[in-house]
């Protein structure tokens, strides 16, 4: 087993997680500030502030996903038999990792500041809660496609 | 001024907040009640019950307003990453409470008695504070520039006897201090404010010396520097008739009130109409803030709504005590969005 391979592959797997955890991170964080501000003064708008604030956390599940995947092609996970992975299948599934970490990173962050807007919408027009979803979700649509490329261009790699 | 992230929970709970700013609806149920006595009633469906609920009398309907804005003001300094904001929005009420006591001192000096109860607790300086300062004649530790500007207003009026040089010297006092904190907050909207302020009370100062036929060279003294219309602007429309003025002064946003001074002889009744769309002037400068999430500017948009929806509740209210015609009070209300 190439060591090096190995290691740029664990690498890609901790980018694709780190990076698109810690956009969760910030723009859960964002769009929880602002929800913190809206259930302040009105704490019967938890329910839709909860849902809102939550979107910006599936770019983190996302790069965990791609993260499994990764160590599952190495056979890191699931106990199959020993994959030798030299040093360009493993530089391949490092550059198959970078869609969902780049992307989920700057489309959480996106999607968080959206949504904290959204939250800031349904705090002075409750009526327009379908409308304030759809905002932020729009933004979603683009780590969804990170996430598909960093799919098939893992699927793509032969060990 | 702290990074716009910073913003997001004082946006959002602005934004909650001025769901509760009283709707023209409201209004116009206060105004059409027949006695006072009805009309606190209706306003006491909504956030002045608690204050109303205080009062002695209906007629010190003045301190429940007046309380319900000092608790708004003191709400939202606690919560703004800038509390310079609201320091800058809270600044004219310290302004007038040094005006009614330096006034006070001058009328005992000549026998007469002060008028305590025209103090405000609206401004930032504590008003026991500013008592205290005033009469020790201590005036070192007092900010905003007032430690040489009350001094200053003592010796012009030895030199004067003119309560109208005061008025001129502890205005252009505050203006400067306004823009001074502006500049100083970093914030970018707040320069644009009280820019617009100034504008704003240079064209009210134009009006009413316009109706009283002051001289050019007089006028000059009652205009403030800083605004986004200069000084030596505003005088050189001065000598052309006040219909003219919005084509003169077409290149700047002010000019869009002065489209609705038609008459020259009908000065009067523009100028009382001016008051409302000189309001609605200071307030349409931060508008734009509403459309960034994390914009300094919706904290002094909301202030400035929360001080133009106890106007018009003081419109109202005076109108159905005085019984005067509603349909003039309902045309001073201004717009609260």
């Amino acid at each position: 087993m190439d060591l090096l391979g190995i290691a740029l592959a664990i690498f890609g797997a901790a980018m694709a997680a780190g990076w698109a955890g810690a956009g969760s991170a910030i723009g859960v964080g964002i769009a929880g500030e602002s929800g913190a501000g809206v259930m302040t003064e009105d704490p019967g708008k938890f329910g839709l502030v909860l849902l809102l604030q939550a979107l910006p956390g599936t770019q983190g599940i996302y790069g965990l996903l791609i993260a499994f995947f990764a160590i599952l092609k190495v056979g890191l996970l699931g106990g199959g038999a020993e994959v030798t992975v030299n040093v360009w299948q493993g530089l391949a599934i490092f550059f198959a990792c970078l869609p969902i970490a780049v992307g989920g990173y700057y489309s959480a962050i996106a999607q968080g500041k959206t949504s904290a807007a959204s939250i800031q919408m349904i705090a002075k027009r409750p009526e327009e809660t379908g409308k304030a979803v759809i905002l932020p979700a729009m933004v979603e649509t683009y780590a969804v496609l990170s996430l598909l490329m960093s799919i098939i261009l893992l699927n793509g790699i032969k060990l | 001024m702290a990074p716009a992230e910073q913003y997001g929970y004082a946006v959002a709970r602005l934004r909650a907040m001025s769901g509760r700013l009283l709707e023209e609806a409201l209004l116009l149920r206060v105004l059409e009640c027949e006695d006072l006595e009805s009309a606190i009633k209706v306003l006491g469906e909504t956030v002045y019950s608690g204050w109303l609920m205080e009062l002695k009398g209906i007629g010190e309907f003045d301190k429940a307003i007046e309380a319900e804005l000092l608790h708004v003001f003191e709400e939202v300094h606690k919560f703004v990453p800038d509390a310079a904001l609201v320091e800058l929005c809270r600044l004219p009420y310290d302004f007038h409470n040094v005006k009614v006591l330096v006034k006070g001192t001058l009328l005992v000096r000549e026998g007469g008695e002060r008028r305590f109860d025209l103090l405000t607790k609206l401004g930032n300086i504590p008003v026991d504070d500013l008592i205290t300062a005033m009469e020790t004649e201590d005036y070192r530790l007092l900010p905003f520039g007032l430690h040489r500007l009350v001094p200053g207003c003592f010796t012009v009026w030895e030199q004067s006897r003119d309560v109208l040089e005061l008025e001129k010297l502890l205005d252009e006092g505050l203006f400067e201090a306004m823009r001074l904190g502006a500049e100083a907050s970093g914030v970018e909207s707040a320069v644009l404010w009280v820019r617009a302020r100034i504008d704003a009370e240079n064209v009210r100062s134009l009006l009413r010396l316009k109706r009283m036929n002051v001289e050019t060279s007089a006028a000059a003294g009652y205009l403030h520097a800083g605004g986004l219309i200069s000084k030596d602007r505003l005088l050189s429309v001065f000598t052309e008739p006040p219909e003219s003025w919005a084509k003169l002064l077409a290149f700047a946003d002010v000019s869009s009130i002065l489209s609705g001074v038609q008459d020259g002889a009908d000065l009067n009744a523009t100028v009382v109409g001016l008051e409302k769309v000189l309001d609605e002037y200071v307030g349409a400068v931060l508008e734009s803030s509403k459309y960034d999430a994390f914009a300094p500017g919706n904290v002094m948009s909301f202030l400035w709504k929360k001080e133009l929806e106890t106007k018009n509740i003081r419109i109202a209210l005076v109108s159905v005590s005085n019984n005067t015609d509603r349909t003039l009070a309902r045309g001073l209300f201004r717009h609260v969005g």
